[in-house]
């Protein structure tokens, strides 16, 4: 499997302009992140998740080290072909209509004439745009702009997907949205690298997972391998009368083990949010 | 291609700018007011001053288009973070910039043509109306030119570009719009008084002096080369090898500024 990207040990120093004294945003950080795999990068604010994006993207130099992107460096504009990228809180021309801004990064990609059509139309449909398509953008909510940002990131049909919190100030209802277009990447064999402070959605989505602390690389590995622990096992039980609990308790004992905890259980928000909001659309109760 | 795309979006992007809309009434409104304006002693003097006043309101109004617009749309760009969108595209650095440059050089030609157009509309005007009044001999003595005036808006187009690169530098290692703007009127106020430095460096008998005037009179463009106004509202024929002269000048300037900015703006973090 070819190796999407490739940090080796990046370091990069801002200058304070004050008395020749620098910020250090990332500390000798090195990662791999092999093709196909969803990859969350996270980290407290300023822990130099951005400032990484950054300098994956060529927008910024890293002080040390190199950044591979599929074996070409990240320093070389064509290696960002294979890249599409999603902006924190992204901000696109309010002039255009969602449909015009996809077309414009078409071009801007590279995309030939001919295919810049029927591709715009599929990647604003892939993100269930299509009805606020001829709208202008000045006019999209919070959720909009990040489908719309996905569409560009997405047009020219990247290989590597960076998605700077995609799921910032969107509602349960809107991060659904994003995590089913994630999801569908995967299972269309694309590489995945996003930052995010919402841990459910990384829990959901995400196979690895790398965190950052004032920019040094603090733990890495598989979402099971970190949040899995195997030497407990969680019941979800139904119907249990307080006698059956107690005598279920003795069994327990009897086998050597013993019950941890016992609390009565617990519905995600999340997902109460999204069966009420999502019935009381298919009742048509809003207009 | 890409710079095409990018030049068409900023076209696009300035012509709904509030200030152009402003800036190009507001020019055009002082042009068509130079009609009530006028001397009342009716003859060729009232149709020097329409040149006259017509010519300064197109070159101080295009010099303040021309870096208000820059700085503006070359911020937005930043400030609005739509350039990290843009630049994490295969788009080079030097794209962008000369995109942004081709784009606004689009703008202030459509300034220029709007401007040229009213100047030209309001001398034929008077001219018509004061031909009426006086006699053939009178006239036959030379009026305007207005082929002349088509090359005098050309040549202030080309003075507006070299502004507009300039600016385009200062806010390639800028922080802000603000000091981008400040910086770049006392530029074009520098290189309006250019013409002091080579007539210093003509007359120092000091050496080093002499060496550094040389220097800062090849460094600063000097905008009096592009000063045509007087000859178009004296009504003598315009010398083509002064406009040649100051059009290879501007686009000179074009390049080699466009050049400097493309090399700042490449080693800044974004």
């Amino acid at each position: 499997m070819e190796i999407a990207v490739s940090i080796e040990n990046i370091t990069k120093d801002f200058s304070l302009k004050f008395r020749g004294l620098k910020l250090r945003a990332v500390d000798g950080l090195s990662l791999e992140i092999p093709e196909g795999e969803i990859f969350g990068l996270l980290g407290p604010n300023g822990s130099g998740k951005s400032t990484t994006l950054k300098m994956l993207l060529g927008l910024i130099k890293p002080t040390l080290g190199e950044i591979m992107i599929f074996g070409s460096s990240s320093a070389k504009v064509e290696s960002r072909s294979r890249i599409g990228y999603l902006p924190e809180a992204p901000y696109f021309y309010t002039y255009l209509t969602g449909r015009e801004l996809v077309t414009f990064y078409a071009g801007i990609c590279g995309i030939p004439k001919l295919r810049i059509e029927e591709r715009v139309s599929e990647v604003i449909s892939l993100v269930d745009l299509e009805e606020a398509s001829d709208r202008r953008v000045g006019t999209y909510s919070k959720g909009m702009l990040q489908r719309i940002g996905l569409a560009q990131a997405l047009v020219h049909d990247p290989d590597l997907i960076v998605l700077d919190e995609p799921m910032a100030g969107v509602d349960p209802l809107g991060a659904t949205e994003i995590t089913k277009v994630v999801l569908e990447l995967k299972k269309r064999g694309k590489t995945v690298l996003l930052s995010t402070h919402l841990l459910t959605q990384v829990e959901e989505v995400c196979d690895r997972i790398a965190i950052l602390d004032k920019g040094k690389l603090i733990l890495e590995g598989t979402v099971k391998s970190l949040l899995n622990d195997e030497q407990s096992k969680s019941f979800l039980v139904k119907g249990l009368s307080l006698e059956t609990e107690k005598d279920f308790e003795l069994w327990l004992e009897a086998r050597g083990a013993s019950l941890l905890a016992k609390e009565p259980a617990k519905r995600n928000l999340d997902k109460l949010f999204l069966e009420r909001v999502t019935a009381r659309k298919e009742r048509k109760d809003i207009k | 291609m890409r710079l095409f795309l990018i030049a068409q979006n900023t076209l696009k992007e300035a012509v709904r700018q509030k200030i152009f809309h402003f800036v190009v009434l507001l020019s055009i409104g002082l042009i068509v007011g130079s009609l009530f304006f006028r001397e009342f002693n009716f003859g060729i003097s009232e149709i020097k001053f329409i040149v006259d006043f017509g010519s300064g309101a197109i070159t101080f109004f295009g010099s303040m288009l021309a870096v208000v617009v820059t700085a503006q749309l070359f911020f937005a760009e930043i400030e609005n973070r739509t350039v990290q969108t843009l630049l994490s595209k295969p788009v080079y650095r030097a794209e962008f910039i000369l995109g942004k440059f081709c784009g606004i050089l689009f703008v202030l030609f459509i300034f220029m043509v709007l401007m040229t157009i009213s100047l030209i509309l309001v001398i034929g005007i008077r001219e018509a109306a004061i031909y009426s009044q006086i006699s053939e001999e009178i006239y036959s003595k030379g009026w305007i030119r207005y082929g002349d005036v088509v090359l005098f808006s050309v040549v202030q187009w080309v003075k507006f570009g070299i502004i507009s690169a300039l600016t385009l530098l200062i806010g390639s290692f800028s922080r802000s719009s603000l000091y981008t703007i400040t910086m770049s009127f006392f530029l074009v106020i520098i290189c309006h008084l250019q013409y002091l430095a080579q007539e210093g460096w003509s007359v120092t008998s000091i050496w080093l002096l002499q060496g550094m005037l040389q220097f800062f009179s090849y460094l600063i463009p000097n905008f009096q080369i592009f000063n045509l106004g007087d000859w178009v509202a004296s009504g003598e024929a315009l010398p083509y090898s002064m406009v040649w002269q100051a059009g290879a000048y501007g686009i000179v300037y074009w390049i080699s500024v466009s050049c400097l900015a493309i090399y700042s703006f490449s080693k800044r973090e974004i």
